[in-house]
Parts: C-alpha cells; sequence; structure tokens
C-alpha cells in the first residue's frame, strides 16, 4: 500500500531499528504527536476497549478535515495514538478512510508488542475509522 | 546453579537477552522430567483410566492414581481430589459442601486479599441462596485485620482465606485464623495456591477443613490442581458434576454415586498432567524446600529494598514466611510500559491486578508491576534486574 510521505518515512525509520527497547522508546516518541483529549472529558463513549490501560478518543472535522484528539495512561498507547494522529490528521475524510492499520504492522510495532496491545490498537484504530465513517 | 539446568527454557533468549522469567506468582517452568514424564504416557502408555482390563488402561490407571498416592502423601491428608486447578477446587467446594450445608442467614468470611478465585464462586452462591459475605480488611502493614476477624464469625459456617496474597507475598497467620474458626463453629477453606509452591503444608496438622492449590505453580503441568478434604467434612459433601466415573450405577430411574473422591471427579481426568504432576513431587523432593524459600525471601527483600531506594512503591513487607513477590509502582513510568521496557531485555514481569481487584481498591491502587521468584531464579538474576531497573528508570523516568 502507498501511504502519505509522513508515514512512509516514519515507516522506513521503525524499520532500520533491530533494538527492541529503541524501538519501543520511538514509539513512546510519537506520544508528543498526540492532539490532547482532556481526561475529564473521557468517558465510555469515548473509551477504546479492549486496550490493557485506560485510551481515549474522538475524531473532529475542522475545515472539513479530520482531527484525532486522543489521550491514555500509558506512553506506549499515546505514542500509537500519535502514529495514527500523523497518519490522519489533517486529511479529508475520505482519504483518512483509505488508511490501512497495516502500517503498524509494516513499522514492526506490533510485533513489539503483546497481542493484547495489538488488538488495543486495532480496536483503536476502527473507532477512529468508524467515527470519520459517521462525520463524512 | 546446576538446578538451573533442569529446566530447557531457561536456555533461551528473549529480544536477543538471556531469559530471566520472574513471572512466577502466575506460573512456574518445567523441569525436563515433567516434560519426559507427560511425553512417556503419550508415546508408551495413552489410555483412557479406570474400569479396562487392557495392559495400557492400567498403566494408566496407575500413573493417574499414583498422583493421588503422591498428594496424600506430600501433604499428609486422607482425601485428595484432583482438579482442573485452584478454581475449579473452590468452586467444588462451594458447589459440593455450600449447597448442602448452608442455608439462607448463614454467613461465609472472606479476606480483601483473595484472588478473585476465592470471591467470586461465593457471590454466586451468596446471590442464589440469601448468604451473608464478610470481608476482614488489609491493614496498612499488608496484614489482615485480625480483631476485625474475630468480630466477624458469628454465624459464619465458613472462612475461605488466602494462604499467601499473590500480589503482597503476605503469608497469612493460618493457625490463629483455623483455630478462631473452628471455635466459632466455622470450616476453613484455604486457598494455597500460592502457598505450597514454597511451603510443604502438612494438612492434618493445619486441621483447615479444604486445602485448594494448583500444579503449575510448583512446577507442575498447566490444568490440574487438588482439593484436600478433611474425612469427616467429605462425607457431608454431595456432588455436583454427573458424567462419567463419578457414578456407581446408572439405570434408567437414577444413579448411585462412588463414595471416594471419583464421586468429585466426572469425566475422563487429566491423565497426562498428573503423570507430569507426580514427576514435579519426585524432583522437588530432592530440594531442601525450607532453605529455598529463606534464599528467594532473602532475594525478594534484597530487591524491594533496592527499588526502595529508587523511589519505587512497594507493597509488602517480605518477612521469612512471606513468598519471594514484589509488587511495585514507578511515579512516573506506568506499569506496562515498563514491562514491555523489561520484556525488550529479557526480563519476564507480569503487570496488572494480578486477579485482586478488592485488595488493590483497599491499598489505593488500580495494578502493580509484579515480580516473583522461584527455585531457578538466582541473585545474579536479581541483580541484572535491577541493573535494568535502573537503566529504565534513568532513561525513561
Amino acid at each position: 500500500m502507498t501511504y502519505p510521505a509522513d508515514l512512509a518515512e516514519l515507516i522506513e525509520e521503525f524499520q532500520e531499528v533491530e533494538d527492541k527497547m529503541e524501538r519501543l522508546e520511538m514509539v513512546f516518541d510519537m506520544a508528543d504527536e498526540v492532539i490532547p483529549f482532556p481526561a475529564d472529558q473521557w468517558s465510555a463513549i469515548s473509551k477504546v476497549q479492549g486496550c490493557q490501560s485506560e485510551a481515549h478518543v474522538k475524531v473532529e472535522l475542522q475545515d472539513g478535515k479530520v482531527l484525532l484528539l486522543s489521550g491514555a495512561d500509558a506512553k506506549l498507547v499515546q505514542g500509537l495514538m500519535g502514529i495514527l494522529s500523523i497518519a490522519i490528521n489533517g486529511s479529508a475524510p475520505a482519504q483518512a478512510l483509505l488508511l490501512s492499520p497495516d502500517f503498524a504492522e509494516e513499522m514492526g510495532i506490533l510485533n513489539s508488542l503483546s497481542p493484547s496491545r495489538s488488538n488495543g490498537f486495532r480496536n483503536m484504530f476502527d473507532k477512529v475509522m468508524k467515527e470519520i465513517r459517521v462525520l463524512e | 546453579m546446576a538446578l538451573r539446568d533442569d529446566f530447557p527454557i531457561l536456555k533461551r533468549e528473549v529480544n536477543g537477552y538471556p531469559l530471566i522469567y520472574l513471572d512466577n506468582a502466575a506460573t512456574t517452568q518445567k523441569p525436563q522430567v515433567v516434560l519426559d514424564a507427560m511425553n512417556e504416557y503419550y508415546t508408551s502408555s495413552n489410555s483412557n483410566v479406570h474400569r479396562a482390563v487392557h495392559t495400557l488402561a492400567g498403566e494408566a490407571t496407575e500413573g493417574y492414581e499414583s498422583c493421588r498416592t503422591q498428594l496424600k502423601e506430600w501433604f499428609n491428608a486422607e482425601r485428595a481430589v484432583i482438579t482442573s486447578g485452584t478454581t475449579e477446587a473452590i468452586n467444588l467446594v462451594a458447589h459440593a459442601w455450600g449447597r448442602a450445608n448452608l442455608k439462607e442467614g448463614d454467613a461465609i468470611v472472606l479476606t480483601e486479599m483473595e484472588h478473585h478465585s476465592d470471591i467470586v464462586p461465593w457471590q454466586m452462591l451468596a446471590e442464589e441462596r440469601g448468604i451473608e459475605l464478610r470481608y476482614v480488611p488489609v491493614m496498612e502493614d499488608f496484614t489482615l485485620d485480625m480483631e476485625v476477624y474475630a468480630a466477624s464469625l458469628t454465624n459464619a459456617k465458613l472462612v475461605c482465606v488466602v494462604h499467601t496474597s499473590n500480589v503482597l507475598g503476605v503469608r497469612n497467620p493460618l493457625e490463629d485464623i483455623t483455630k478462631l474458626a473452628h471455635e466459632n463453629g466455622a470450616l476453613v477453606l484455604i486457598d494455597a495456591a500460592q502457598g505450597v509452591p514454597h511451603e510443604r503444608i502438612d494438612f492434618k496438622e493445619s486441621k483447615a477443613d479444604f486445602m485448594a492449590f494448583s500444579a503449575h505453580k510448583m512446577c507442575g503441568p498447566t490444568g490440574i490442581g487438588a482439593l484436600l478434604i478433611q474425612p469427616d467434612v467429605f462425607e457431608t459433601m454431595q456432588p455436583f458434576m454427573g458424567g462419567g466415573d463419578m457414578i456407581e450405577t446408572v439405570t434408567v430411574n437414577g444413579s448411585t454415586y462412588q463414595t471416594n473422591e471419583h464421586k468429585f471427579e466426572a469425566g475422563t481426568p487429566r491423565i497426562a498432567e498428573a503423570i507430569g504432576w507426580c514427576a514435579a513431587f519426585d524432583w522437588m523432593s530432592s530440594l531442601d524446600l525450607r532453605e529455598e524459600h529463606q534464599r528467594l525471601v532473602g532475594i525478594a527483600r534484597w530487591v524491594a529494598q533496592q527499588l526502595r531506594e529508587m523511589d519505587i512503591s512497594v507493597y509488602g513487607r517480605h518477612e521469612a514466611g512471606d513468598s519471594a513477590v514484589v509488587s511495585f509502582l514507578h511515579p512516573t513510568i506506568q506499569s506496562e510500559d515498563l514491562a514491555h521496557l523489561l520484556d525488550s531485555r529479557g526480563i519476564a514481569v507480569r503487570t496488572g491486578h494480578h486477579c485482586a481487584q478488592p485488595l488493590l481498591h483497599r491499598l489505593g491502587i488500580s495494578g502493580t508491576v509484579r515480580a516473583s521468584f522461584y527455585l531457578y531464579n538466582t541473585m545474579d538474576e536479581a541483580e541484572l534486574f535491577i541493573e535494568q531497573m535502573k537503566y529504565i528508570t534513568g532513561r525513561f523516568g
């Protein structure tokens, strides 16, 4: 699959790193890319099911473009949210919906996470896509 | 450490680093003799137990029943029902004893330290029968409030208490708990899942009425455990799971049941697992468990101290009788993040609520990181664990 330039570059960067701790640290760093979704606004509706830790997302349209707000208590989850933000923020909904969750696997992130966390990522991805579909 | 050579899994690497397995309170590794015994059974003797005259069935029956003999000898018990594990053993008490002996208005005393396996079956029975559940609180020093316990025994018919907390490693004063319960006419069920791996328990001497535990936390296979029952209590229990093996006769008008432990073991039992557990007992019998336990608690105490010096909150006291479990929370690094980082260096720990949410609620936290040590763990591993903890907290804290 062809990815947006920013994401394609990120995938390449991850693929170059063999050490798992370094790769985890790179995911942690991606937490900075998150547009914060304040914890006081977290609710049962915003909660991502299937994550071992608390994770919440909310999708808005700003000038017709996708804006993902997200928050989590684990840095690793925040990092995964940051990567998803890079992939979809600023895109038209129709374009964002073309994104495949396979990018996380191509980055070697899913391999470096526990199955429950990987499922959590997939659940987060599916929830975000569902919200975009509603807004489209 | 020659003992480690008996465990093939300890030779593997994880993420390019030698495996340091510190998740023993969840399950322990299996020595080669256990793997060999199970493989030998499936390779040479596989057959169903009981009621067949052919040679293989005889070998399978002998293997399975030798597990029961081994259990009775190891724990000095007269009745040993083989179950799928601690959880099934406790559910067996709830169904086979509870339903036959408890009525509306009776009370069961539990503690806040219990594993969910020793809470949920009682909540289900309480809802069904109108039974009151009373919980003994855990105090700030991580011990049970024995004054509240004593006061909670009025009208209590059963006391359910964990031998050793799977979160704190604290060993409860079972002797006092049992004595007080009996003085007040209550029976005692001990959840010994975390106790039997560390302590050679004499069931008869303990005077507890029931004791439940699993094989896999003491170097045996998963999927098998036992319920020890004092003989007089055994006679007051009714079978709850019907099927093959537990019957004496079956007619279209009704059935009669076995009178021994088989009446609680409906269906084809866990034959290979029983044989594997026997091998684990044989293997453990060559060790001085008391000495090993002291060594492991010493390691846990050292680890706990090192973590405290790093401003990490440690839950537990690590006294002589406690198990070698160290539960902790880092002030800034989230538990799962920490566990992932440790895993990247080959170190296996567990995170979460450890199936003890009431205890964690009492402690005011939602989970911990838990490092738990067992027979094959060494001080060198503990030092490497602390070394990695220092590195990770320095880099990510």
